[in-house]
């Protein structure tokens, strides 16, 4: 029996680096194929090159059914029946179920031209209630729930084109949803294979593997490292796959709290996918929160901030901060640099000292004047101190590198001598060299005195960085790993895994 | 990575044409205010180099400058303020309804003034509070303010009952330049320096540029658009009643032909003197700009259309060639 998905030895470089190297897979009809690995280990390119995104290198095929892809040629892969359901869904919004379903698969329309909205509002309705959901499908869509959302995006993948589907393919398509509505979704993605088409599903969620994947696929730095039926598999064995190595099952202690102040304190704190979170920060100590995207590691920062909506006592040295006052956080000694760069933090036209000195602007007036003289000489002094190249008040910080632009987001707060400094993956889209910079910079301010939280996605830096690191997984502190007891394989392992029998002992009194 | 190798190496086309560029920078606006100048000298010497010219000019065009000096504020915040006309007309109607009503003159401005703040705070609070759209915002507003015009002029000139002082306001002249010139001359100047050399100026910008990092640089983004409505409008309404002195009465919905002037020398503006950014010195030289380009068109004898093509065409020429820049760097 010819497999439905076949792929062959598919590589794909990008300039110096392999992102994904003679990666060969086979995926039988009614089968369905869990795809795991860390981030960064080549899950997404060899998505993006089956759906014509990415150009492959050469040698590599892959093939529908027998016939051969087009490889990198935008929609072939649709032409052959691949259906991809991206994390994002894809859906538009403000537009009915109706309506998205048609985007991809065009209406039907009368002699007159004129669209057949009964025809094609009962089809929907039957494609959605085959898939076990009853919704109305003539509301916008971004009225639905999340999961009412997957399902739409799922029953749009599998809408009968001009070609039918085979493969439906899932990006992480749990992200978003709560338990009950992901094994909603399972039941789902079930009865599709039952139907005789290939699923492969990508996820971080090793109970969602077991409970819904039939084998699975491991990636590591680009490398196909194994496929197994779930069946021969336990969560460690897979685990270990994934990391690369056996962990070791060394107690991770609390260690000997050293007496230091207590600077930031957060008790119960609660937001959007945060559901309650207490820490402390003390002066002089880098605190790490690690967790898969979905866990609420990357909302912490902004919440703690007063960016959105929360609820919890946050406090700084004794005094409770207003939620959703920035503003207030920054006047009582807090400073945020946040993750995505280009969105929350640069000013991309504007010079360096505007980007610099935005956060207060009023330190350099003197009788009521701005004195540009004596602020580009304040900005200098920062730009000299974090090494940012070219080191000019007036170039605008569209033209400096990644890394220095970050560099300059620092410099803004590190101007601000914060008490508390928070920072969302600060070493995003930087280099190499202007990385190793910005960790020695943390831990510079860390020993005047600052207390420093870092929440990352990079297992190393934390590693590097901190001297106590929280693992968020669905909303909550599940755990608390003490330096110089972890490695990055450990915080990963902890992050993906089911949390029950996988013989890791920890801690959860933080 | 590889996107970012791609775009950091300019190519030798790309450099060739960045030279060429240079002719329509930050001061083209001036180049071709000089151009204008010089080819209406030449042809029409009689008529177009005359005190009378440049001094009827100017007072025209001072309200426009007023006005759009007073729009510039909101839109460096990033939000549109479609309702200066509408805040012209009322300030008219407000300090003629004072003064027809037995009160002092004075009293008629400062009764507009405060209706401008009024009006700018009411779309502070339906732009940052009821989070719409400033575009729709001050659409419906600009409807609603028209509407107050008629009531206040009940639907006629009013030209009955205004007190010789408020003439003077307008009409008196300084070294023969109406009075107006000299409010726009002072506003400007102040705005200039607020802009350039105060904090707020700074907020402003960053406001306009990404409210996103400004929110979280610790600035409160609210406040500043807020304040920036309320200075747009109390200056439309002082405009407003500048317009009414200067020709003695007002009617319903005057602040009208104002608007898309306004709109059209702030964006002119933003291509000169500090290209990228809406700026004083590029909204004044967009006006002298356009109205010296109208003027001569007028002492032309050209048709009627004519400025309004000539209005029109500027706008859209100058930006676009002021985009091609930064497409390039882009890549």
């Amino acid at each position: 029996m010819t497999p439905v998905l076949e792929v062959n030895s598919m590589s794909k470089t990008f300039g110096e680096q392999v992102v994904l190297n003679q990666v060969s897979l086979k995926v039988e009809a009614g089968e369905i194929r869990a795809l795991v690995g860390q981030n960064g280990c080549g899950k997404s390119t060899l998505i993006k090159i089956l759906s014509g995104f990415h150009v492959p290198d050469e040698g590599g095929s892959a093939s529908v059914d027998g016939e051969p892809l087009h490889l990198g040629v935008t929609g072939s892969g649709v032409a052959r029946g691949l259906r991809f359901v991206h994390q994002d869904l894809g859906l538009v919004g403000s537009l009915s179920t109706v309506e998205n379903i048609a985007l991809s698969k065009g209406y039907n329309v009368n002699r007159l031209g004129m669209i057949r909205w009964q025809h094609e509002t009962h089809l929907a309705q039957q494609s959605l209630s085959e898939l076990g959901y009853d919704i109305d499908v003539r509301a916008p869509v971004s009225s639905l729930t999340i999961s009412e959302r997957t399902a739409v995006a799922i029953a749009r993948a599998v809408a009968e084109t001009s070609s039918k589907p085979r493969v439906l393919i899932l990006d992480e398509p749990t992200a978003n949803l709560s338990a009950v509505e992901a094994q909603k979704l399972f039941a789902l993605i079930r009865s599709i294979a039952k139907s005789g088409m290939a699923v492969i599903f990508v996820s971080h969620h090793f109970d969602e593997v077991f409970g819904l994947a039939d084998s699975v696929s491991v990636l590591r730095d680009g490398n196909l490292v194994a496929t197994v039926a779930l069946a021969d598999l336990d969560e460690k064995r897979l685990i270990s796959l994934v990391v690369g190595r056996d962990l070791d099952e060394r107690a991770l202690s609390n260690g000997p709290e050293v007496e230091r102040d207590l600077v930031l304190d957060v008790t119960d704190l609660q937001g959007p996918r945060v559901r309650s979170v207490t820490l402390k920060v003390h002066a002089g100590e880098i605190v790490g929160v690690a967790g898969i995207t979905g866990s609420g590691r990357e909302a912490i920062a902004g919440l703690l901030f007063g960016a959105g909506d929360r609820s919890g006592i946050v406090a700084v040295g004794g005094t409770t901060l207003p939620p959703g006052r920035p503003d207030i956080s920054m006047s009582c000694g807090v400073g945020l640099v946040p993750a995505e760069r280009q969105t929350n933090a640069g000013f991309a036209a504007f010079t360096l000292t505007e980007n610099i000195t935005v956060t207060n602007p009023q330190r350099n007036v003197r009788r009521g004047i701005l004195r540009k003289r004596q602020e580009a000489a304040d900005v200098k002094v920062w730009l000299d101190k974090l090494d940012v190249r070219p080191p000019a008040p007036t170039v605008p910080l569209q033209n400096l590198s990644g890394g220095n632009q970050q560099k300059v987001i620092l410099a803004r707060w590190l101007r601000e001598d914060p008490k508390v400094l928070l920072l969302d993956e600060p070493t995003q889209g930087v280099d190499v060299g202007a990385k190793a910079d910005i960790h020695s910079l943390i831990e510079q301010v860390a020993e005047q005195g600052k207390a420093v939280l870092v929440c990352s996605s990079d297992h190393e830096e934390l590693v590097r960085l901190c001297h106590r690191v929280l693992i968020l997984r669905d909303g909550v502190v599940s755990a608390v790993l003490q330096a110089p007891h972890f490695n990055s394989d450990e915080i990963t392992a902890l992050t993906i895994g089911t949390g029950s029998s996988n013989g890791m002992p920890r801690t959860s009194n933080m | 990575m590889t996107t970012q190798n791609s775009v950091s190496s300019p190519t030798d086309a790309n450099k060739a044409r960045r030279r060429l560029n240079f002719g329509f920078d930050r001061f083209s606006g001036l180049y071709v205010f000089a151009l204008l100048v010089i080819v209406f000298a030449l042809w029409i010497p009689n008529l177009f180099l005359s005190v009378n010219t440049a001094r009827s000019t100017l007072a025209q065009e001072a309200i426009t400058a007023i006005i759009a000096l007073g729009l510039l504020i909101p839109i460096a915040a990033g939000v549109f303020d479609l309702s200066v006309a509408g805040s012209v007309s009322v300030g008219a109607a407000v300090a003629l309804w004072f003064q027809t009503n037995g009160f002092p003159w004075p009293l008629g401005v400062i009764g507009a003034l405060v209706v401008g703040v009024l009006i700018g705070a009411l779309n502070g609070v339906v732009i940052v509070n009821l989070k719409v759209d400033s575009f729709i915002a001050t659409l419906g507003m600009s409807s609603i303010l028209v509407a107050m015009s008629y009531w206040a002029t009940d639907g006629k000139q009013v030209v009955a009952g205004i007190q010789p002082g408020f003439i003077a306001f307008g009409q008196f002249k300084v070294l023969t330049f109406p009075l107006s010139f000299f409010y726009m001359l002072i506003l400007a100047a102040i705005l200039y320096f607020i802009l350039e050399y105060r904090p707020a100026g700074r907020r402003l910008y960053a406001v306009g540029g990404n409210p996103i990092a400004t929110r979280l640089a610790g600035v409160r983004t609210g406040r500043v658009i807020r304040g920036s409505l309320i200075s747009s409008a109390v200056i439309a309404s002082f405009a407003g009643t500048l317009l009414a002195a200067q020709l003695g009465n007002a009617t319903p919905d005057m602040g009208a032909p104002y608007l898309l002037p306004a709109f059209s020398a702030v964006f002119l503006g933003a291509t000169q003197i500090r290209p990228g950014r809406v700026n004083v010195l590029g909204t004044l030289v967009a006006i002298l700009l356009l109205a010296t380009g109208v003027k001569g068109l007028q002492l032309l004898g050209a048709p009627t259309y004519i400025p309004y093509l000539f209005n029109g065409l500027a706008l859209i020429v100058a930006v676009a060639l002021a985009v091609r820049p930064t497409r390039k760097t882009k890549g």
